[in-house]
Order: C-alpha cells, then structure tokens, then sequence
C-alpha cells in the first residue's frame, strides 16, 4: 500500500481532515472489532487454558502447554506441510486461469455478456453441494472422471482419486481452483476496465506487439488490483477447509488436514476448545508472517 | 488490442475457442449436476445421470413439500443486506484508507487483514453468545452483521486499491468546485470506481449466500438460508440427491442472474469517465 | 482460575436465556434430524398440539451431520432447546455437561411404559445408573448380499469370518472381460461412521473389547483381518478407505459390490433399486462370537429446559403407540412402541426377519466419553491410515486401547 500524501491546506479544513476519516472509518472497524476482533482475543486466551468444552467446569490456566502440545504433535507438521501446498498450488492455479479467462472475456465477441455470467456459476455454487458433486466426479466406481480417462485409454485402471493418500489432497486443489478462479476473473475483468484505452491505442500506433502491449500496460494497469487479490485469495484459500471437509473429513488418514481443518476437528468434533484455539493461533501468526512477507515483496514489485 | 481489426476466423481461434473451453471446465460439473437433478430416484443408480425419461419432480418436491421458497427469500434478504451494510462501511472506510493521511493507517489496515486470518469456526461460540445477549439470535440482523464482518475487511483492501488507481487530481477538481469531500466522494470517485464496486458487491453477495456456519449456529427455525437447507438434504443415512442437485441448480441462480444484469456496468463506469475527465 | 471471561460469558448466556424464555411457557422447542425431505414432523406436531391445547411445538429439523456440534454449542452458549431427538454416543458427554433432565420418574408414571421392551430402557441408561433418555426408534446392522450373484456362483450365506472372506474373494470378478474386476465382494465404509463394519469383523472374537481389549491377540486377528481383505485380498473396492455410506450403499445399489453391511433403513430404496436381487442376513461369526451394532435414537429434556412437564407430554407422545409408527414411517427405522411393531409393514418380511435374528447380539459401542472421539476421528483416522499401509494393524490398535485408556 503506497501512501498517498495529500497536499497540506491551511485552516478550518484541518479540523474536517482528521475527524472525517475517523468518521468513515470508525462503523467498520467497530463492528470487526466487537464480532471479530474481541472474540479472537477471547480464543487466545482459551488457548492458554485447559478448556474441553463437555467439561465446562474445569477451565484451568496451564500457560503454553497447549503450543508446546502442539509442536510435538505429527499431525501439526503433516498439516502444515499440506497447508503449504495447499496455498502454493491453488492460489497461482486460480489466478492463472482467473487471469486468462479475464483477458478473454474482456475482447469483443457477441455472447460476451452471457460469457461473462456464466463463468461465475462455480463461485456461485454453495461449497456443500460442488463438494459432493465433484466426490461423486472422482468416485472410482461411478465416476464421470474414471469413465472419461479410461475411454480416452489414458488410464488402465479406475483410480480411487480421494481414498489414495497420493492423490487426495491434488484432486481436492483441482476442486478448489475450479471454484475460486471465477473471483480472479471477476476481480481482474473489473481492473482491465479502469485502463483507458488511449493507452492501447498509442501503443498500437507506435507499432506495439500484442505481448508487448500486455507486458506494458496491461499487467502494470491491474497490478495494484493483482496484488490485493491475491493477498486476500491467500487468506481465503488458506482458511477454506467446507470443501476438504465433505469430500474428504481430512482423510483417508491425515492425507488431506490444513491447520485450520485440524483446528475445526479438534474444536468442533472433539470439543477440545484449549488446543483447538491454540492451533488457530498458531495457525494465524503464520499465515501474518506469510501476508507481510508478500506484502514487501509485492509492495516492491508494484511500485518498480 | 481491443482496437485492431481482426478476421473472423482469428477470432473464433483466438478468443471464442479457449473462451468455450474454459466455460466447459466452469460449467461441466454444473451440467453434470443438472442432469442428475432431473433423473428419477431409480434411475440414478443405475444408469446414471441422463436426460433420457427426464422429471421435474425434484424440483416439484423442492418448492411444494420442502419449502425452498422460504430458504430463498432468507438467503436474498441476507445477502442483498450484507450487500448494502457491507459496501456502504467498507466504500467510507476504503475512501478514508485512500485518501487520508492518519496515523495507525497501516496497523488498522492490516488489522482488518488479521481478522479475516482466524478460524471462523473458533470465534462461532463467542459470538453466539454475544448474539445471545443482543437477543438477535435467528434474526436476518445477526446473519447481516455476521456476514458482513466477514466480507468488510476483504471489500475494505479491494476498494482501496480501486480506489487508488483514481487519480486524486480529480477530486480535488470537484471540491475546488465547490463540492465537499462526501460530495466529491460521492459525484466523482464512486461512478469512477463503479466497475470496482460491482465487483466488490459481487464478492459480497456472493460469500453471504454461500455462508454456512454462521448460518447454522445464529439462524434457526425462522431464519434458515439455502445453505443449511441444502444440508438438511444430507441425512444420516440417506443422501437426497435429486433435491440436493436441485438445490444446488436453483441456489446458483441468483448470483449469476444478478451478475448478467450487472456486468455491462463493470465495462461503462470507469473508462469513459476517465477519458471525460 | 475461576472466573473468567469464558466463565462470565457463559453465566450471562445463561441469564439471557432464562429472561428470554420467560414469556413463551408453553412452547416446546424441539431438534431433530431426519433423512425425510417432505417434513413429515409437521403432521404430528399439528396432531399434539390439538391434543394438547396450550402447548405449541416448535420442532427443528438441524442438518446431521452438525447436530450435535450445534447442541454443544446451543448449550455452552444458554440456548438449548427444551427436547431433542438424541444417540447413546453422545450421552456421556452431555451428563457431563450437566445438560440432561432425569426422567426416570416420569418415565414411571408413564401409562405407555409397558408398551416400550424393558431391554430398550437399560440400554439406554446413563452411565450413572440414572434414566435420561426415552427410546424413539431404533435399527441393527445387517449383512445385505446379493441373492443372485451368490447363487450363480454357488455361495452359501457366510456364516463365519473364514466363509466371508472365502465369498468375498469369489465375488470379486471381473464381468466385462477388461482384466480389472468390476464387481466386488464387500463394499467396506473406511469413512467415518464404518466402525460398525470393522467392529463385527474385530469386536466379535473372543477377548477383543474396546475398552481394555484392544491390545489383545483377538483384536490384532480382527484389524489385520480387515487390512488383509483390502490389501491382501482386493476384494474392497479400491476407494473403500474413504467411503461414507453414500459411496457403499451407492455402489451396492449400482451393483458395483455383492455385499455390505447396513441395516433396515436403507432396504426400501435397495428393494426399489434391487428387486428380488438383494437379501439379508445376520452378520458372520468371527473368532467364536457375534457383534452388530445397535443403531439407537432416543429422545431427551434438557435441564435448561422451562417448560419440562410440556416438553415431556411431546416426547412421550412420539414415542407412544399409533405417533410411533408414524414417526418412523418418516425415518424409516423400527418403532420402539411394541404394539406398532407388531403391526409394522412399511418394510419387505426379510430386511425385518434379519433385524429379528441379529437382536439377540446386537450391542452398543461403550458408555464413555472417550467414544464420541473414537467415532469421529480415532477410528477412522487409524483406519484409513492402515488400509493405504501407512501403518500396521497393530498400530491402529494401540491408537485406540491409548483412547481408552
């Protein structure tokens, strides 16, 4: 985020510049922060604590012990490692195929308008029902997915897409990128419009190949636009777990836990409040550590 | 690009050909989906999917005994609010963010980012409770607040950076004018960003409609969205497919209706007004 | 530590509830959760309140597979509602909660008491020795085989763990000459909620207990047996490690497997679907003993609960001869009231004959808090991880004797 300075003025309005933003600003922030923002700290506390949540008696402060729990615990790191991938593979999917569709959608054909709507549905969808639709896709008895590559005779044998510890977690992303990029294409499509077509036109007369022209003015005229979508794609993604949730619960083994699922398991399946908010604690310091590292560096990238 | 000429040929190759793949890719599943919904319960398991003795009786059962009608107008009423709350605080809030300078700036920008980081379902049972407190528990109010804590900080990060891509030159332009900063906010940057908006009360709409946890816990028997409808369908023992993929066909609808109706805006708003100014 | 702001939460939650729930004596806010689509609650909840002048129902249908992570937290939170349909897993934890309203009085005072089989009220005691839940429907897990995939080949009904394996083996063939078998002989669920199959396989033997058996040679012959089906034998279809009952009922239905394990419920559709095809039977014998699963639902009062006396003429009601049969012609179980039982013919004579042969060895899982989270993650967590080899037999037992512990 590039400052905007604006120019001092002098007298009365100086008075309008501080309280205006104050007043624009303070709806928003106080309604995160009395839904949001209070009951995070709450859950930070009850990460301190020995909390289970049948058990509403005990609620005994035992410091760390839930972290440290939590760093020797095989099932953290086995998330964590899928957490990575997870992130890593399905945000640049999404925004490579959001991007092309954008770039598309935004030339002139005559069912543009139609185009452009249908390309939302998946995005449109409930998580519930495209998760069950796609298990019922990858199903190695019944499957369309098995039926289709075994026609093609690209497969010899139906393969169990989510019961293969091997496959799982790559057939939930495929799922997954196919429900997000539509936002890309969306958010994208909206920041192709904001670049005036002036400049594609001096361009074209200066002789400026269709690359090139993307190269220069289309990519630095959404870049801002990029940035922050993806920016907010890593946070979405990375908390996504209804998809993982139906298709799979996590399984088969721990072959398809996130963090935030294992949390979920934790908290909402076994009802151990006490671990389950610490390793949702954990979980967000990393991921702020993860958003301000590409926050610098695509801060940087923006500006150059 | 948009402005050399191109063959016909060319652009069936270029532009219509990968558009209708990737369109296949969206809407395979989608169609997969529709076909299931038409075909008899009997059918299903045994020759598949398939247009061939197609019935509307799910969708008959979905609006006559299961009372999806009902579900619809709460998902409408929720999303289209969270839609208006949403926009309205996260427009002031991102205008504000764009074009002041005040401390904290950062901190409460990224603030925003932080709360959109936690676990959802940790922060369910505070919540309900304080929804509790409030008395707003199976009210549309604390489903539209809840959604929209959800959806300000991602609308907040989105219209700044449209924000910002608006040049400032002009709306100090209007206020030398003689417009004040709400006027020039609202005459100036709000059509410029329009397409911006759009897409931000897609998002919106879009997240609230699909939401379900919250819907869950903080609806109820009065209030009850698609969403935990849908997964109603889902028994114990029993999947209803056909009502299920019903579902899903009718509860896609509205967002890409709404969508159809809205996208000729994402190409008008700011280009010419940019070029006007 | 106290107080705290959990602790204080809670508390006003709770005084919240009670202000809220002053005005409305006379309603009775029910939660259930049916595989009916149509609402057919709203029939009876109509026939009770015109019985019951005064009383008004507001029943609930909350999606299964958050009903209980929705009670939890409606009781954390002071919003419980007054009754609500219940399973035996979950009543260690909600007595700990001290959730639960006793009933064992007005259970006695109850004219209808008789009409409910004694045996359904121990079984579901607390484990406190105390009455909490009043039985609702109940089903038990059975083997379904298709008839006439058996008698092409000549099969005889397995009777014991050795002739199942011996069919299943048989059964796995392949139909349409490309090489890879297209039928398979037991449509295992490897996904949360199988335990059932893999308990009948394992708890069956001699010796092998969930609670402190699990470490014993009985229980390590069960897990291995099951590992060795799928992995030794095939004869589990390859995605068996991660299906739910949708996938197993789904691929039986579509001929895909010749046998699986489930029970009444399921039969309409299969005898729809099947016809004269599919048949049933009591699950084999392994390792010198027998074990199916008991699939309960009761219902019970919550202490929180106002309006108990209404609350408990609604349960009552449910569970009484002529509503019983009704309720359940919805769900599709099997009425607890003896006399609707009698008269019951919404299922085929050999589904019930099946359910009739296997009650005699029909059990629950343990009455312990530790269960609710072998259900849910420990079992098929350690399952699903033995099945695709990550590790042994003997390893996911001693996950689960370190559960219950």
């Amino acid at each position: 985020m590039k400052p905007n300075p604006s120019p001092p003025k002098a007298g009365g309005m100086a008075l309008g510049r501080t309280v205006l933003p104050i007043a624009m600003l303070s709806p928003a922030v106080l309604v995160t922060v009395a839904i949001v923002f209070l009951p995070m700290l709450q859950t930070a506390w009850m990460s301190l604590h020995d909390y289970i949540l049948f058990r509403p008696k005990s609620f005994d402060f035992v410091g760390l012990k839930n972290f440290i729990a939590a760093l020797n615990d095989e099932v953290f790191w086995i998330s964590l490692r899928h957490t990575l991938i997870w992130i890593f593979l399905t945000v640049p999917s999404q925004l490579l195929l959001g991007l092309a569709a954008a770039l598309l959608l935004n030339q002139e054909f005559p069912w543009r308008g139609l185009a452009r709507a249908l390309i939302i549905v998946p995005w449109a969808l409930p998580s519930v029902v495209i998760s069950l639709m796609w298990v019922w896709i990858y199903d190695s008895n019944y499957g369309v997915l098995n039926d289709f590559l075994l026609r093609l005779g690209l497969i010899a044998t139906s393969i169990p897409w989510l019961a293969d510890p091997a496959t799982a977690l790559y057939a939930i992303i495929l799922t997954l990128t196919w429900q997000g990029f539509p936002f890309f294409a969306v958010m994208i499509l909206a920041g192709l419009q904001s670049i005036p077509r002036s400049f594609y036109e001096a361009a074209a007369i200066d002789g400026a190949s269709g690359w090139r022209q993307f190269w220069h003015i289309t990519l630095p005229g959404i870049s801002g636009v990029l940035v922050t979508a993806v920016l907010l794609r890593i946070i979405w993604v990375a908390n996504s777990i209804d998809v993982i949730f139906v298709m799979t619960g996590g399984g088969p083994g721990y072959a398809t836990y996130t963090l935030p699922l294992y949390a979920f398991i934790k908290a909402r399946t076994n009802l151990d409040f006490g671990y389950g908010s610490a390793l949702a604690v954990l979980f967000t310091l990393m991921l702020m550590g993860l958003v301000i590292v590409y926050l610098r560096r695509a801060g940087k990238a923006v500006q150059t | 690009m948009i402005i050399k000429k191109r063959s016909l040929t060319r652009r069936l190759l270029t532009v219509d050909l990968p558009i209708t793949v990737i369109l296949a890719f969206a809407l395979g599943p989608y169609v997969w989906m529709f076909l299931t919904s038409v075909t008899a319960k009997n059918r299903l398991f045994t020759f598949g999917p398939s247009l061939v003795e197609a019935t509307m009786e799910n969708y008959l059962r979905l609006f006559k005994t299961v009372g999806f009608w009902n579900n619809l107008v709460d998902s409408f009423i929720i999303a289209g609010g969270t839609v208006v709350v949403g926009l309205t605080l996260s427009i002031m809030a991102a205008y504000a963010f764009s074009r002041f300078r005040f401390p904290a700036k950062r901190g409460l920008l990224l603030q925003f980012l932080v709360i959109n980081m936690f676990p959802v379902v940790l922060l369910i049972l505070p919540l309900f409770i304080f929804m509790r407190q409030l008395g707003l528990i199976d009210t549309h109010a604390a489903l539209i607040i809840a959604n929209s804590t959800v959806a300000i900080p991602f609308s907040v990060w989105m219209m700044v950076s449209y924000m910002n891509g608006i040049p400032r030159s002009l709306d100090e332009a209007a206020m030398t004018d003689g417009c004040t900063r709400l006027g020039a906010l609202w005459r100036v940057v709000m059509p410029l960003c329009l397409p911006g908006i759009i897409a931000t009360g897609i998002y919106i709409f879009i997240t609230a409609w699909n939401e379900y946890l919250y819907a869950l816990t903080l609806g109820g028997r009065n209030v009850r969205p698609i969403t935990v409808a849908i997964q109603t369908l889902i028994g114990e023992y029993e999947v209803e497919w056909g009502l299920l993929t019903a579902g899903g066909v009718v509860g896609a609808m509205p967002a890409t209706v709404l969508f159809l109706i809205v996208q000729k805006r994402l190409i008008s708003g700011l280009t010419q007004g940019a070029v006007k100014g | 530590m106290k107080r705290t702001v959990m602790g204080a939460l809670v508390a006003a939650g709770m005084l919240a509830a009670s202000a809220g729930n002053s005005w409305s004596a006379e309603t009775v806010r029910f939660w259930f959760h049916f595989d009916n689509a149509d609402n057919p609650m709203s029939n009876l909840v109509a026939k009770f309140e015109k019985q019951n002048p005064g009383i008004k129902v507001e029943a609930e249908n909350i999606p299964w597979n958050s009903y209980y992570d929705n009670l939890y937290t409606s009781i954390i939170g002071g919003n419980a509602p007054d009754a609500a349909m219940v399973k035996m897993f979950a009543q260690p934890r909600l007595i700990e909660m001290g959730a639960l309203e006793p009933i064992a009085s007005r259970v006695d005072g109850w004219a209808d008491k008789a009409d409910i089989d004694s045996n359904l009220f121990n079984l579901t005691k607390g484990n406190d020795g105390k009455t909490y839940y009043l039985p609702l429907q109940y089903v038990v897990l059975y083997l379904y085989y298709r008839a006439d995939m058996f008698k092409e080949l000549g099969l005889k009904v397995p009777a014991t763990c050795e002739d199942f394996r011996e069919a299943a083996k048989k059964l796995t063939r392949d139909t349409n000459g490309d090489g890879q078998p297209d039928v398979y002989g037991f449509g295992f669920r490897g996904g949360k909620g199988g335990h059932d199959h893999w308990a009948s396989l394992t708890l069956s033997r001699k010796g092998a207990n969930l609670a402190g058996g699990m470490k014993t040679d009985a229980a390590l012959a069960g897990s291995q047996f099951v590992v060795d089906l799928f992995r030794k034998d095939k004869v589990f279809p390859p995605s068996a490690p991660n299906d739910g009952f949708k996938e197993t009922i789904g691929a039986f239905k579509a001929g895909k497997t010749a046998m699986t394990i489930h029970h009444i419920g399921s039969s309409n559709e299969m005898d729809q679907t099947l016809g004269d095809k599919v048949s049933a039977a009591p699950v084999p014998e392994c390792g010198g003993g027998r074990w199916t699963a008991f699939g309960d639902e009761s219902t019970a009062i919550f202490a929180a609960s106002k309006v108990k006396d209404a609350a408990w003429k609604w349960i009552s009601f449910l569970s009484t001869a002529g509503n019983n049969a009704e309720f359940n012609s919805a769900t599709g179980q099997l009425p607890v009231s003896t006399k609707d039982a009698n008269a019951w013919t919404l299922h085929k004579r050999r589904f019930i004959d099946a359910t009739v042969q296997s009650l005699p060895f029909a059990q629950l899982l343990p009455n312990r808090a530790e269960t609710s989270d072998f259900v849910n993650t420990v079992w098929p967590v350690n399952m699903q991880r033995a099945l695709t080899g990550e590790i042994s037999a003997a390893d996911m037992n001693a996950k689960i004797a370190e559960l219950y512990k």
